[in-house]
C-alpha cells in the first residue's frame, strides 16, 4: 500500500487515509437482478429481476448517498445493469455528483445504441466478463455465441472511447486457457484484466467441478505473474482481485501497481469497499452472504448504515483470535486475516480458514500434502447461498488419495 | 465516524528471495538473507541503473546535437 494517493493510481485505489476514515471508496451496485446471461458460477443467481427492487427516485436518492459519503467509484453490475430501464439515469447522476462510473456486463446486448447512450449518459468504463475461449466461455456463461458477442461490445466499447477492461473468473476451465485469452484480449484492444478466482457461491456452489482445487494456486499464481509482467509490456494491466493470492514470490509481481512493494494486506469489505443490492439491502462487499447485510436504505440512511451496522464492522473488529485452522497460526495472519472473506465464508460457512491461497498451497506442498475440497452439503438455490466443503488434506502425489485428516 | 478502519500490519520485500517479511525480522525467514544488507545493495543497484540510464540519455542528446549541427 501507499500512504499518499497520486494521479497514476486508479481512482479506486484506497489509501491509507481513506482506510482510516473509512471512505467507501469503492461501490459495486447490483441495479438489478434481472439478467440476460445464465452463468453456472453466478453467485447471486441472477436472472429475474427482485420483487422489490428500488424505483428510480429511490436510486436516485442512493446516489446522492453515497457521494455524501466521499465514494469516488461506483461500479453497476446486475444481473445485467444495462436491463434496467432507467439505468442511463443512474449513470448521469453518479456522473453528476462527482463520481466515476463504470459498468460490469457480460456484454450480450450492449448493442451499438446502448453503448452510444451511455457514453453521451457519462459512463467511463466498460468492464466485458470473459470466462475462456469459444465454447468454454460459451458453456460457463449459458448462452451459445455470448463469446464472440462479449468480444464485439468490446470492440463497440473502445470505438466509443470508453476505458475497457475484461473480467475474468479463474476456474478449472478457464485456467488452462488464460494465456490464450490474454492474446485475445490484447488484439480486442484491452487494457485493463481483472482475475478472480471462481467463488463457490450462488450457482457456483451447484457447480463443484468447476472450483479450482486450492493446490492449484500453485500454477496460479507464478502463471499470473508470468502474464502480469507480459501483458505490461504489450499494454494489458493485470489486476488481481482480492481473493487471489497470497504472499510468495510472485506477490510483488501481480500486485505491481505503481511499485513492487504492494501486496494484499486483508479484506476491505465494510473499510473502503460497499456492496449494495437491488432491494437497498446495503452490504461490506457485494458478493458476501445475507448474514453480512447491514440494512436496507428504505429503512435507514445511508450514512448511518455505514457507519454503525455491525454486519458490516466484521474487517475492522477481525483479531488473530477469530481466525481458525490454517489460517489462525500462519507466518502472515496478521496482515492477511485469512484473505477473502467473500471466499472463505463461501467454502468454509464462516470467515477466518481459507484454503484458497498461495503461501498455504506451497507450505503443505514443502510437507508433501495438498488440500483438497469436497462438496459435503448443497446449496439451497437462493441468491449468495453457499453449500459446505470440507477440507481433506492428501498426499501431494497425482492421483494418490491417501486421507492424513479431514477438518472443514 | 466512531471507529476507524483496520490500519493493515506492514510487511517489507526481501530482495534476495522476493517474499514479504515482517518488519521485525533481521533476516529473511525464507531465504536467510540479511534483510538490511540486501536492501542496500538493491539500493544502489537501482541508483547505478539510473545513473547509467541519465548518462545514455545525456549522450544521445548530445549526438543529436551534433549530427544537427554537421
Amino acid at each position: 500500500m501507499t500512504e499518499q494517493r497520486t494521479e497514476a493510481l486508479p481512482v479506486r485505489y484506497a489509501g491509507l487515509d481513506d482506510i482510516v476514515n473509512r471512505v467507501p471508496v469503492s461501490v459495486v451496485w447490483e441495479i438489478t437482478l434481472a439478467c440476460d446471461l445464465a452463468c453456472q458460477h453466478c453467485g447471486s443467481r441472477a436472472g429475474r429481476r427482485r420483487r422489490d427492487e428500488l424505483s428510480t427516485s429511490e436510486a436516485l436518492d442512493l446516489v446522492e448517498q453515497i457521494a455524501e459519503l466521499g465514494a469516488r467509484d461506483v461500479g453497476l453490475i446486475g444481473g445485467e445493469a444495462y436491463l434496467r430501464k432507467d439505468w442511463l439515469e443512474i449513470v448521469a447522476a453518479i456522473r453528476a455528483a462527482g463520481m466515476r462510473c463504470d459498468l460490469q456486463t457480460g456484454g450480450r446486448n450492449l448493442s451499438e445504441e446502448r453503448v452510444a447512450r451511455a457514453a453521451a449518459a457519462g459512463l467511463c468504463g466498460v468492464g466485458i466478463s470473459i470466462d475462456g475461449i469459444g465454447a468454454t466461455h460459451d458453456g460457463i456463461r449459458g448462452v451459445p455465441g455470448s463469446f464472440e458477442l462479449a468480444l464485439a461490445a468490446l470492440r463497440r466499447v473502445q470505438a466509443h472511447g470508453l476505458s475497457s477492461a475484461v473480467n475474468t473468473t479463474i476456474n478449472a476451465r478457464s485456467l488452462p486457457q488464460l494465456r490464450e485469452l490474454m492474446d485475445v484480449i490484447i488484439d480486442a484492444g484491452a487494457t485493463n484484466w481483472q482475475l478472480a478466482i471462481m467463488t463457490a457461491m450462488g450457482n457456483a456452489a451447484d457447480h463443484p467441478e468447476l472450483l479450482l482445487q486450492p493446490w492449484q494456486m500453485l500454477e496460479v499464481m507464478p502463471l499470473l505473474a508470468e502474464l502480469a509482467v507480459e501483458g505490461r509490456k504489450r499494454g494489458l494491466f493485470l489486476q488481481p482481485a482480492s481473493n487471489v493470492g497470497y504472499y510468495g514470490p510472485y506477490e510483488s509481481i501481480i500486485r505491481n501497481v505503481v511499485n513492487d512493494e504492494i501486496y494484499y494486506h486483508g479484506c476491505n469489505a465494510g473499510d473502503t469497499v460497499m456492496g449494495i443490492e437491488a432491494d437497498g439491502t446495503i452490504k461490506s462487499c457485494p458478493g458476501l452472504p445475507s448474514p453480512y447485510a447491514g440494512g436496507n436504505i428504505r429503512q435507514t440512511r445511508l450514512r448511518d448504515i455505514w457507519e454503525n451496522a455491525d454486519p458490516l464492522a466484521f474487517v475492522r473488529r477481525r483479531t488473530i483470535d477469530d481466525l481458525w485452522g490454517f489460517c489462525r497460526t500462519c507466518y502472515y495472519a496478521e496482515t492477511c486475516m485469512a484473505g477473502c472473506t467473500w471466499t472463505a465464508h463461501a467454502l468454509m460457512g464462516r470467515a477466518g480458514n481459507n484454503p484458497m491461497c498461495y503461501h498455504r498451497a506451497r507450505e503443505m506442498d514443502q510437507k508433501g500434502l495438498r488440500e483438497r475440497l469436497v462438496k459435503v452439503k448443497d446449496a439451497g438455490g437462493k441468491s449468495f447461498d453457499y453449500g459446505e466443503f470440507e477440507i481433506v488434506v492428501e498426499t501431494a502425489a497425482p492421483g494418490v488419495l491417501d486421507r492424513v485428516s479431514v477438518h472443514g | 465516524m466512531a471507529e476507524s478502519g483496520r490500519v493493515p500490519v506492514l510487511l517489507r520485500l526481501c530482495r534476495g528471495c522476493r517474499q514479504f517479511v515482517r518488519l521485525n525480522e533481521e533476516d529473511c525467514p525464507f531465504c536467510g538473507g540479511d534483510l538490511d544488507m540486501l536492501q542496500a545493495d538493491y539500493d544502489k543497484r537501482v541508483a547505478d541503473m539510473r545513473h547509467a540510464a541519465a548518462e545514455l540519455r545525456e549522450a544521445l542528446a548530445r549526438a543529436r546535437l551534433k549530427g544537427r549541427d554537421a
